[in-house]
């Protein structure tokens, strides 16, 4: 599975209408892709819509990047995996 | 105090002049809805706002983001400062205020997100349910898009929202806190919830014709027909439109506003509150000059033999000599919207001097003996119109628009 990708998609149906190129690895949610306070509740609960992964709110506190929210999932799915 | 623009999205069209085109036609704009799946409900049509591409005004995230009392509110907001020429700058951002009332606000919002609460539990609750679905959200969208920095305020008075949104806006610039209003009315309550609710209160018609149902004074009606969508005008001081050289489409001279203190749905039988509202709106003015008096006309029972009965308690035997018609008969009752729609309606008519008609009106009945302008538009020049809006809760709401005469 693309992590990555699944994310791209997750924020694409967060924030329609946002240039999907600038959804790289580096990017900054708030400064560079515009999502608020809200939309990181959206972006959590699309991410679970499409990993039924349930992802708590203190983890989404320490998320700053896109690569941020691919690391969380994969470490996330790699605990799923082995338990 | 005169209206410079207006801009609206209703059943017969996604703005003023397709509006008017088809009132004026006698065109109805109800019909089986189509928004839900209405097979199981007692009523199974009504006036819904057809063609209508919110991505025509707002961008895809605020339009994801956003309910559709919020997207008509928005539209008919941005064509109404398109059509007075109003931009939005540093010398008056904040010279220029918003109300816009909502009778109901985001219906459909708190549905959908309701079942998300029982089926998946609170922690599945979209974060943008509250300002989505609050009623202020589309004066407040407005604001953050149109750079607007005066009040801005929601309103609700059930069905005479729109009006009463378009009075208090006439208020705060009478009494000098404002140079221009942003004000009107939104709702889109065609809904499961929405439809069974007005159902189960008795105010919705039950019979089976769209093309039929809404018949306002006619012996024959049996309720409303639901309707959706948004008026907004720009009302601001002569003294402002003239030093900005602003197109005067007509002038607000009055507005009155009663409570009957009655009961929460039907009218007071006297009429006693309504007429005095009407009285109201005319302080200052002659009652034998109007010329036009755009009705509340639901087409419910009670409704339309309590209103004839305010006009008649108002003119005496001058009431048979005002044309009177229900638009409603047309676009169905739009609710929050209706009062400012109608108040648009009026300024359309005089400035065109064509009276839109009552359709539907085949059947007289006794106690509803006014000239409704039945089934076909009438030619009439128009100075002075009144615009009737009474609402759930005993609400009277009546707008004095007169044509320019500077």
């Amino acid at each position: 599975m693309d992590v990555f990708e699944l994310v791209k998609k997750a924020i694409c149906k967060v924030e329609p209408g946002l240039d999907e190129s600038k959804i790289v690895p580096a990017a900054l949610l708030k400064e560079d892709l515009d999502l608020d306070s809200l939309d990181r509740v959206e972006l959590a609960l699309a991410l679970e819509d499409e990993l039924g992964l349930y992802l708590q709110d203190e983890e989404m506190g320490d998320i700053f990047t896109v690569g941020d929210i691919v690391a969380l999932i994969e470490s996330k799915l790699k605990v799923e995996k082995t338990s | 105090m005169v209206i410079t623009g207006y801009g609206a999205v209703t059943p017969l069209g996604t703005n003023v002049e397709d509006t008017w085109q088809n009132l004026i036609t006698g065109n109805c704009g109800v019909g089986y809805i189509s928004l839900f799946d209405a097979t199981n409900f007692p009523v199974r049509i009504a006036a819904e706002v057809k063609d209508f591409d919110p991505l025509k005004y707002l961008d895809p995230s605020t339009a994801k983001y956003t309910d559709r009392f919020t997207h008509f509110a928005v539209a008919a907001s941005l064509q109404a400062m398109d059509n007075a020429k109003l931009k939005v700058d540093d010398n008056n951002r904040y010279d220029i205020g918003i109300v816009i009332g909502s009778g109901i606000g985001g219906l459909a919002t708190l549905s959908r997100q309701m079942e998300v609460l029982y089926t998946r539990g609170p922690s599945r609750v979209s974060p943008y349910l509250i300002p989505m679905m609050i009623a202020d959200n589309a004066p407040s969208r407005l604001s953050i898009i149109s750079g607007i920095k005066g009040v801005n305020f929601s309103l609700a008075t059930a069905c005479s929202t729109g009006a009463d949104a378009i009075g208090l806006a006439y208020q705060l610039i009478r009494c000098g806190a404002y140079k221009v209003m942003i004000a009107g009315g939104t709702d889109a309550t065609i809904t499961p919830i929405g439809i069974a609710g007005f159902a189960q209160a008795g105010a919705l018609s039950k019979n089976p014709d769209p093309a039929k149902a809404s018949r306002p004074f006619d012996a024959k009606r049996d309720g409303f027909v639901i309707g959706e969508g948004a008026g907004i005008i720009v009302l601001e001081s002569l003294q402002y439109a003239l030093a900005r050289r602003a197109p005067i489409l007509a002038e607000i001279v009055g507005y009155g506003a009663t409570s009957d203190a009655f009961h929460i749905t039907q009218p007071a039988e006297d009429a006693e509150a309504a007429a005095r509202a009407i009285r109201l709106s005319l302080a200052g003015l002659d009652c034998d000059h109007v010329d036009y008096i755009n009705a509340h006309g639901t087409s419910t029972p009670l409704n339309d033999v309590t209103e004839t009965r305010a006009i008649k308690k108002v003119f005496g035997k001058k009431a048979y000599e005002i044309p009177v018609s229900s638009t409603k008969s047309m676009v169905g009752h739009m609710l929050g919207a209706a009062g400012a729609v109608e108040a648009i309606i009026c300024c359309k008519v005089i400035a065109e001097g064509i009276i839109p008609p009552t359709i539907n009106l085949e059947y007289p009945d006794a106690e509803c003996d006014l000239d409704y302008v039945p089934r076909k538009a009438r030619e009439k020049n128009v100075r002075l119109a009144l615009s009737n809006s009474f609402g759930f809760g005993g609400h009277n709401s009546v707008l004095a628009i007169s044509r320019f005469e500077p």
